[in-house]
């Protein structure tokens, strides 16, 4: 070692034998001078963090109308006061609060790194019992009652599938984790989202808790206040819908499956949705899924909800796809005239009945058109004409432009999550599924919505409103902006392109045509003609064989309106609800006269009186 | 072996290390009582065998000579950069921050090895730089190259605690390599300029740490809280202690972190004054026999192993024990030897080796 090295090692060897003198010094002014004063401390230490949970954000609709938000309740807590959790203490509590001790033990022992901490065991306890527990508390020594607000959906069962709900947190364990990840922090008892909105948007809603540090006397009861940090309340959601809008279209679905139920005997309905989206935005206007819920009792409720074959709790308009009939032969007619050089004025003869392949197929019901053109196809629903396009253009064609429409993946609604791709008939579908090679004479079934086509709701709507603004696929959105509690705004909205068809103006103004059509006296849906609403639709009648034979068609109708200026695009679908024209129809019209704040009253008669014989 | 060998190494080192680390068993073993339901042991048996495979180590890395370590000094830093830029891949996501490996077995904890792995580089850089030491110009480039790719690394996890001792041991080497002090003044000014640039690249909750670590009372609740709690248990223990396993405050686990950031408050509140005054005198024991070894190397590289050994455990005994006191920032820094950890354990020992190696070699013609 050269000489500044040996010097500057003494120093350092110098330096670290003060710090050390100064480091004991300190120990003797704590543990010497100072000891009396700490020793007491010890003794009578009860300092503990009681935390004060933050208001979870609410939630509005585009009016400010409110759909959730909190009331206060009360939480029973139990913390160590320095002898362990006696027996007794534990045995009596769970007589108050009709939990078992094992579950009240298994929640202790779950919290055993934080024992400082409250173990929170029992969230919203009412009132009768928490007066109880006020009135024995010496004998409940370390019990507490923390005041913490309870989730309230005020809107009940409307938008349930939208808002979601709540759990404790070490339910459903991969949700609280993945939040963990993005350095959220979570306690046991604390409650997180767990459907909709609730867990889509839990980093906004939450909040941050807040604690106090207190000491607290023998039985557990705060005497003291230390160090105390206000909760940070959550960030309110307001959402694109109109609250007493997606009302009115759930109790008009509502209505429309109690009709097939009581006046049709139809046994099998029971099941609906629809979604009304913005066309040129992608705004969900409504969102609708029948049966529904009640978030608020979802707890009691949660075994009669799950073994309910109808699945109340399953969000039909986004996490279910359906065969969807004649509705898809828009994609077909796009097709046709996009790869196809079928033009306006090409015209086919159709006689009720097809032979291609060995397969004779027919019209709905043996109807036989005649010879007709493009729009008139789509506006009378003439298989026959779509089984002739179809060959025309091939099974590839009619899945790529189905997958061009959104068809086969999600349609991009980030804002709940849970959303299907469906399936889109197709040579890669068949092999990978049935491992067997696709047949020319199904390539007719796939043209007219049959074979293996199958979309939600969501991506019916979304079909719709491309073909009202000219095959722009907008992401559909729910939440229109995010207010912070200080009630500056934290997120607002965009419409978000993610696709562009590239397809001539010419297919679209003759699809379109054949909708307005079908809407007209003529069409399928021609009795739709009678409301002041001017619509444009396509219906779909879905064949459903059980295995009894036959059972009640699915009924699909996607719309628009008004024809000129169209403000809205929309799908109503019926499970075993009937024919497109008479069930779904007629649903969509009541929709939009409530969109548009038309009244109802004085057509209902006439509208009953429409014969559909066409799908 | 060459009887020279076995004759130049130095018990002492080896027994002082040896009781330091049967007293953390022992302290462990009361902090941890009631951690783990159902086996009161299990945190002193695994700590139990770390110290066995430390030794392992300690014994390789003074069997080998330390010449060699002159040499591998390049591969052994490439693979510590590895280490660092995996972990932030790989690693174990804790609370937000990426600092172990799971091995299946253990959780490896890259940052301790890349402290051994930092002073062996340095040492190298500092010898083969060192007719160029005195001046800024020639010497800075190399030695700001050296140091910034763990650092950043160990800050990107983060670990702003670990990333800080790496600032310090850096500055201790280059002070007692005899870099002339103006230089490091310099060199501590610019360092202290580029903070701003650093800020603006950080997310919200980086930020926050970052500002807790320099004033816990923006987190009272959790920080001032440990500090206080600490203080008490400390403070209650006086001169004897409560007695071991006898602590109320240990018991109650009011420290969250009581087997590894703040063991020295459990054994100051079952051992009390005598327990730690004892601690203190082990660790500078520990210290002036490495500084006693490296002063009778027979090179520099020697030299610099070994105060760069003695650097590091001293600055994380002060900070580990200021903290515990009460007057350091909380800053997640285990004691060596003595806080439970596989990762902290094994590489403490190893360096040991390391300076035991130098010891063992310290004659000049070795036939």
């Amino acid at each position: 070692m050269d000489k500044r090295m040996l010097k500057r090692t003494r120093l350092f060897i110098s330096i670290v034998l003060l710090i050390f003198v100064l480091l004991s010094a300190r120990l003797a002014y704590l543990q010497i001078i100072q000891h009396e004063h700490y020793w007491a401390r010890a003794e009578t230490n009860r300092m503990r963090i009681l935390p004060i949970t933050a208001p979870r954000g609410e939630v509005f609709d585009q009016q400010g109308e409110q759909l959730a938000t909190n009331r206060p309740g009360f939480t029973v807590s139990m913390v160590d006061l320095g002898t362990g959790y006696e027996e007794e203490t534990v045995s009596r509590l769970g007589e108050l609060l009709e939990m078992e001790e094992e579950e009240i033990m298994e929640k202790i022992r779950s919290q055993y790194y934080r024992r400082y901490l409250p173990v929170r065991l029992k969230n919203d306890v009412d009132e009768e019992v928490v007066a109880q527990i006020a009135e024995h508390r010496l004998d409940l020594p370390g019990v507490l009652i923390e005041a913490q607000p309870i989730r309230e959906y005020v809107s009940e069962e409307t938008a349930a599938h939208i808002i979601g709900y709540l759990g404790d947190s070490p339910m459903e364990e991969w949700i609280v984790e993945r939040w963990q990840e993005e350095g959220y922090e979570y306690q046991i008892g604390d409650l997180v989202g767990q459907k909709g909105l609730e867990l889509a948007w839990e980093p906004y809603l939450r909040g941050e808790d807040g604690g106090v540090q207190v000491e607290v006397n023998v039985t557990g009861q705060a005497i003291r206040e230390y160090e105390r940090v206000d909760p940070q309340p959550g960030s309110d959601i307001y959402l694109t819908i109109d609250l007493s809008f997606q009302k009115k279209v759930e109790n008009i679905l509502k209505e429309a499956v109690a009709r097939q139920l009581e006046e049709e005997g139809n046994l099998y309905a029971g099941e609906a949705a629809a979604v009304v989206l913005e066309p040129d935005s992608g705004k969900v206007l409504a969102l609708a899924s029948i049966p529904t819920y009640d978030p608020n009792t979802f707890r009691q409720d949660y075994r009669s909800l799950e073994e309910d074959p109808r699945r109340p709790l399953n969000n039909k308009a986004i996490a279910d796809h359906y065969p969807v009939g004649s509705s898809f032969k828009m994609v077909t007619a796009v097709a046709a005239m996009e790869a196809g050089g079928v033009g306006r004025n090409n015209t086919i003869t159709c006689r009720g009945t097809l032979t291609r392949y060995g397969a004779t197929k027919s019209c709905y019901r043996g109807t036989v058109h005649g010879t007709l053109g493009i729009v008139d196809a789509i506006t009378r629903s003439c298989n026959i004409f779509f089984y002739e396009m179809g060959l025309k253009v091939g099974i590839d064609s009619l899945a790529h432009y189905s997958r061009e429409f959104g068809f086969g993946s999600p349609v991009g609604l980030t804002d709940i999550f849970g959303e299907k791709s469906g399936i889109v008939a197709s040579r890669d579908y068949k092999e990978q599924v049935y491992n067997e090679s696709w047949y020319p004479a199904e390539t007719m079934d796939a043209a007219i919505g049959q074979s293996f086509h199958s979309f939600t709701p969501l991506q019916m709507a979304n079909y719709a409103a491309m073909i009202v603004n000219g095959g722009i696929h907008y992401r559909p959105y729910l939440v229109e902006k995010v207010v912070d509690s200080e009630g500056n705004v934290e997120m607002m909205a965009e419409p978000e392109v993610l696709h562009h068809m590239d397809v001539n103006s010419a297919t679209w103004d003759v699809v379109r045509e054949g909708m307005v059509k079908a809407a007209r006296p003529g069409g399928t849906a021609g009795h739709l003609a009678d409301l002041p609403v001017d619509i444009a639709g396509k219906t779909g009648t879905v064949q459903v064989v059980g295995t009894e034979g036959s059972i009640p068609n699915h009924s699909i109708f996607v719309a628009y309106a008004p024809v000129d200026e169209p403000e809205v695009a929309l799908v109503v679908f019926i499970k075993h609800g009937g024919t497109g024209g008479e069930t779904a129809a007629p649903v969509a019209g009541e929709i939009l006269m409530e969109y548009f704040g038309l009244d109802m009253e004085g057509l209902e008669n006439e509208t009953n009186d429409i014969n559909s014989a066409n799908d | 072996m060459d009887k020279r060998l076995l004759k130049n190494f130095d018990y002492q080192l080896l027994i002082i290390a040896l009781i330091l680390c049967f007293y953390g068993l022992v302290v462990i073993s009361s902090a941890t009582q009631g951690l783990h339901v159902s086996d009161t042991f299990a945190y002193v048996r695994r700590q139990a065998i770390w110290v066995a495979v430390g030794m392992g180590g300690l014994l390789l890395a003074a069997s080998i000579d330390y010449i060699n370590y002159y040499r591998w000094s390049w591969y052994l830093y490439s693979c510590n950069i590895i280490f660092l830029v995996l972990v932030l891949f790989v690693g174990r996501d804790a609370g937000g921050s990426f600092r172990w490996i799971n091995l299946g077995f253990f959780d490896f904890q890259p940052s301790e090895l890349a402290k051994l792995i930092v002073i062996i580089s340095l040492a190298r850089l500092l010898v083969d730089l060192q007719n160029r030491l005195p001046s800024l110009i020639r010497s800075l480039p190399l030695l700001l190259l050296f140091i910034i790719p763990p650092i950043l690394l160990i800050f990107m996890q983060p670990d702003l605690g670990t990333a800080l001792v790496f600032i310090v041991l850096y500055f201790a080497m280059l002070f007692m390599a005899g870099v002339p002090l103006v230089n490091l003044i310099l060199m501590a000014c610019a360092g202290l300029a580029t903070i701003p640039l650093f800020w603006s690249r950080l997310l919200d909750y980086q930020k926050m740490r970052l500002l807790v670590f320099l004033n816990p009372e923006l987190d009272p609740l959790s920080y001032g809280y440990q500090l206080s709690q600490s203080m008490i248990a400390i403070g209650s223990g006086g001169v004897g202690g409560k007695g071991l396993f006898e602590g109320t405050q240990a018991h109650l686990q009011f420290l969250p972190e009581q087997h590894t950031d703040f063991i020295f408050s459990v054994l100051g509140e079952e051992l009390g004054f005598l327990g730690a005054v004892l601690l203190l005198s082990l660790y500078f024991l520990l210290i002036y026999r490495i500084l006693k070894i490296g002063s009778f190397s027979k090179d520099r590289f020697g030299a610099l192993l070994c105060l760069g050994v003695a650097a590091l455990i001293a600055f994380q005994v002060m900070v580990n024990i200021g903290m515990s006191l009460g007057i350091m920032p909380v800053t997640g820094l285990p004691l060596p030897f003595m806080s439970y950890g596989g990762s902290a354990m094994i590489v403490n020992m190893a360096s040991l080796g390391v300076v035991l190696s130098v010891g063992m070699r310290r004659f000049k013609i070795q036939f």
